[in-house]
């Protein structure tokens, strides 16, 4: 960094600049079955420079990535370069982040963990949930990352991040004599707890033993759908993106301030704020990649837009006083029901996905669900191959959260929003 | 010569890094990579130029008949033999472990000697061209009626140079692709988006083609913003290259990844020599079987590439695999071994992705139809592959009542259900063939590599939500 640093402040035509360094080093475990199959070790840099040239009443930018093979001609090469390119950019001007110092690590228990010995440890506490009778955890990939992130620009900005996060990809899997079925587990964290990692898993080997039992509802059928925190993430993240300064500038946006997203419905109201951190998310940042200072921002309050949020350029263009910088974490005010109450009507609540669809623009929510359980108003079971499929605005009218509310990765908020009256097929 | 200079200044050192491992190791291999993309990107209010998906550095990978070990890094210039020992370090294992590892027969490592180019015109265009064609086509877009609000043009060059080097095998290729994309933001009453990409080893060719659709997304636009909620239910449909790719790769390509064979996640496993669609169907994936974004001379794991089949007449004959799954599987490996980049695993990919060509006529498949859907433009797709299931989306889909195409539009259009039922139901194919090199894949959730997929139109029956 301190090369290309030197070379950028003397190199002709540079008005600013801006570098993001990324190192990370990383110790991975690939399991096959219980059997080890791969052991992984990275350590890499990634520099990302920023050269910024005012011109004609405009300010133009260029983006290229310092390899650490690269020699000091060839960054002196690399800045000329981007410097010409800048010139060729005619967009409106805007103020760099101002000078501030940061030197911050998310709260870790892992920090001086020797990573080979962790790693063991945290496959000790995924397999110890292995114990389902006819289950077995087909694949399961464990990541033990150290990042650094180090933002600094011409302006004074000198901001550093350590990040300590762990990923664990599991795969549990039921068998019996007539099949075989699995779900999927992507699971994170920043402080290692084993007893919760196990517990985590253990769910997951409890839910694909019922998927092996599930049954195929008969369909068609409305229903209200009960999601989990996972997805619900995936749909309040939906209406935050659309929110974005870079949206509304672009003219891609399809709601504005004071829009009322849950217009004529009885249901609870949305009020989601975006945030920097959020306990034990690997997602919490003390700062964006441009290393400006983040501020929470409340983007829906009662279902009513309040306000945009985003990258600091794109909110100066919409002359935002303070922009909030990219906020990556969520949170969502509880709703008024129980979860009893919630699920006191006939319901369907999901607990597999492939993956919600939401369409902003064509007013569409559905999805391919792979296990569910399903209340009639008598029993509940476990049901898979159906697919849910709804008009956005209309749930959003009417949907209810639960008051009980969780913390799961980058979210905070209700353990379960029930949208109401869904078409399965 | 376009091969990375840089790369070709370190052959020797790969090769000296292979003979400090190879005492501790019966197989050592170094893959170099040096990928460099450039990304030119304008609005209605905004432009840039800045480096794309690069990437420079190394992985090492070792075997000695138990677990296999990487370990990626960024420069391997200096002392070898101290460079070994921090990676024989690094990829340590605690003594909790080491029992547990796998037991496999050692990597294969035949002789081979070759340097592959596979040439681009991409040095005839300069940072001056490019921005300023995509600045005359977004100028065009915006100018061809007011209700378009945004227009969004790139162009985006990708060059690709990558060492293998083991102790007998030392490999090198260089290949590059471009793609193209355009995007409207258009209002009539209501907001719809309408995009159109282009891919192709030809930046002219990529230009011409963005040229020659300005009008056809400005209409799509307006059609778009009358587009309905499709009525959920069971359809015959059309689909069009791109839906057809989709389908090939979310319903059948992930599951007949090996590495999922090793893990028992894939069900084709128990199907190899059974019929798993329409006799009518034949499907492939190959780096070497039609020239797209993932036509690459040899893999990640220093395999040549293949053109595998995958489907013939309807008999699952084949699966995909990378160097460490076939080796588990006593199989051949088919080239098949893709890395997101130089710090991450190699695994079991797809590359260009296939069904083969028919007979039908596109028309008489549309007059076959009383009423279902032609369906249009891959959204996204997520696989099952040990319970296939599917679930593809597709941007659009044009309802067909009485063997005609009408005017009526359904956007999104989600196809879900079982694979079987969907490749066994398809009944006719076309005799036209389009594989689309703009697309990008996971593994899961994580693991992206470019790849492509395509084919002919499909006539087939699926549940659309």
């Amino acid at each position: 960094m301190k090369t290309i640093e030197r070379i950028l402040k003397s190199a002709p035509g540079v008005d600013a600049y801006r570098i993001t360094e990324s190192a990370t080093q990383s110790y991975e475990l690939f399991f096959v079955h219980k059997s080890l199959e791969t052991v992984r070790a990275t350590d890499t840099v990634a520099t990302s420079v920023t050269v910024y040239v005012d011109h004609d009443g405009k300010k133009g930018d260029s983006t290229f990535t310092v390899y650490r093979s690269m020699s000091e001609a060839d960054m002196e090469k690399a800045v000329a370069a981007a410097v010409a390119r800048a010139r060729l950019v005619f967009n409106e001007p805007y103020a760099l982040p101002e000078a501030g110092e940061i030197n911050a690590e998310l709260p870790t228990n892992m920090k001086d963990a020797d990573m080979q010995a962790l790693g063991a440890q945290i496959a000790d506490a995924v397999f110890a949930a292995d114990t389902v009778e006819g289950g077995s955890i087909n694949a399961c990939e464990i990541f033990l990352y150290r990042d650094t992130l180090h933002v600094i620009n011409s302006n004074g900005v000198d901001k550093t991040q350590v990040t300590h996060r762990v990923m664990i990809e599991a795969i549990p899997t039921f068998t019996d004599d007539n099949q075989s079925v699995e779900l999927y587990e992507d699971y994170r964290f920043t402080v290692f707890d084993p007893k919760a990692v196990t517990a985590e898993i253990a769910r997951r080997m409890q839910e694909v033993r019922d998927r092996a039992n599930a049954v195929r509802p008969q369909t068609p059928l409305t229903v209200n759908v009960l999601l989990r925190p996972q997805e619900i993430q995936r749909m309040i993240g939906g209406l935050a993106r659309d929110l974005s300064y870079g949206s509304v500038y672009n003219h891609g946006n399809l709601h504005k301030i004071g829009d009322d997203l849950q217009s004529g419905g009885n249901g609870d109201k949305l009020t989601v704020t975006m945030k920097a951190i959020t306990e034990g998310s690997e997602r919490s940042a003390f700062f964006d990649e441009d290393g400006t200072a983040l501020n929470d921002t409340t983007v829906l309050e009662n279902g009513i837009v309040k306000s945009y949020h985003g990258d600091s350029r794109f909110g100066q263009y919409l002359g935002i006083e303070k922009p909030s910088g990219m906020l990556r974490c969520m949170k969502v005010a509880p709703g008024t029901l129980s979860e009893e109450k919630l699920k006191s009507a006939p319901y369907i609540e999901c607990t597999s996905l492939s993956g919600l669809q939401m369409d902003l623009y064509a007013d569409y929510i559905g999805g391919e669900i792979r296990l569910a359980y399903y209340y009639d108003g008598e029993k509940t079971v476990p049901v898979t191959g159906i697919t849910m499929s709804a008009k956005l605005s209309e749930v959003l009218a009417g949907l209810n959260l639960s008051e009980n509310v969780c913390v799961n990765g980058a979210y905070e908020g209700p353990a379960l929003i029930m949208l109401p009256n869904v078409a399965i097929l | 010569m376009p091969f990375s200079a840089y790369l070709d200044g370190k052959r020797k050192d790969c090769a000296d890094l292979v003979a400090a491992l190879s005492p501790y190791f019966a197989y050592v291999s170094v893959l170099g990579t040096d990928v460099r993309s450039t990304a030119y990107t304008v609005t209605r209010s905004s432009s840039s130029i800045r480096d794309g998906e690069g990437e420079c550095g190394f992985v090492v990978k070792l075997h000695d008949g138990g677990a296999f070990y990487e370990y990626s890094l960024d420069d391997i210039s200096g002392d070898k033999q101290a460079l070994a020992q921090k990676i024989i370090e690094a990829v340590r294992v605690n003594d909790s472990l080491k029992s547990r590892a796998i037991s496999v027969k050692a990597l294969e490592d035949a002789p081979m000697k070759k340097d592959f180019v596979r040439e681009t015109d991409f040095a005839g265009f300069n940072d001056a061209d490019l921005l300023a064609q995509c600045s005359a086509l977004k100028d065009e877009l915006l100018g061809k009626d007011e209700k378009v609000l945004n227009a969004f043009v790139s162009l985006s060059p990708w060059e690709v140079s990558k060492l293998f080097v083991s102790r007998n095998r030392e490999l090198s290729q260089y290949y590059g692709w471009a793609n193209g994309f355009l995007m409207v933001v258009y209002r009539d009453g209501k907001l719809v988006r309408a995009r159109h990409g282009e891919g192709s080893d030809s930046m002219a060719s990529v230009i011409e083609g963005l040229k020659a659709h300005t009008d056809d997304i400005i209409e799509l636009a307006k059609h778009l913003t009358t587009a309905k909620p499709i009525e959920p239910g069971m359809y015959d449909i059309i689909t069009d290259s791109s839906i057809t790719g989709l389908i090939a790769h979310e319903a059948f390509g992930h599951g007949v990844e090996m590495d999922q064979f090793v893990k028992d996640r894939a069900l084709a496993k128990k199907f190899i020599g059974e019929y798993v669609a329409s006799p009518i169907t034949n499907m492939h994936d190959g780096a070497g079987a039609t020239h797209s974004v993932a036509s690459y001379f040899f893999d990640d794991d220093g395999v040549p590439a293949h053109d595998t089949q995958i489907i013939r007449d309807g008999i699952l004959v084949a699966g995909l695999s990378d160097l460490g799954s076939a080796t588990q599987l006593g199989t051949e490996p088919t080239g098949n071994g893709r890395r997101e980049s130089y710090a991450r695993k190699a695994y079991s990919r797809m590359t260009n992705t296939f069904f083969s060509a028919g007979k039908d006529k596109l028309e008489d498949m549309i007059a076959s139809i009383k009423h279902g859907y032609m369906l249009f433009e891959t959204n996204n797709g997520m696989e099952d592959p040990k319970n296939w299931q599917i679930q593809c989306t597709a941007e659009y889909g044009i309802e067909i009542v009485d063997g005609k195409l009408t005017d009526n539009y359904v956007s999104p259009v989600v196809i879900s259900g079982s694979v079987p039922d969907l490749l066994k139901s398809i009944s006719m194919i076309s005799d036209g063939f389009k594989v689309i090199g703009s697309g990008h894949c996971g593994k899961g959730y994580k693991e992206w590599v470019r790849v492509a997929d395509g084919g002919p139109n499909l006539k087939a029956r699926v549940k659309l939500g």
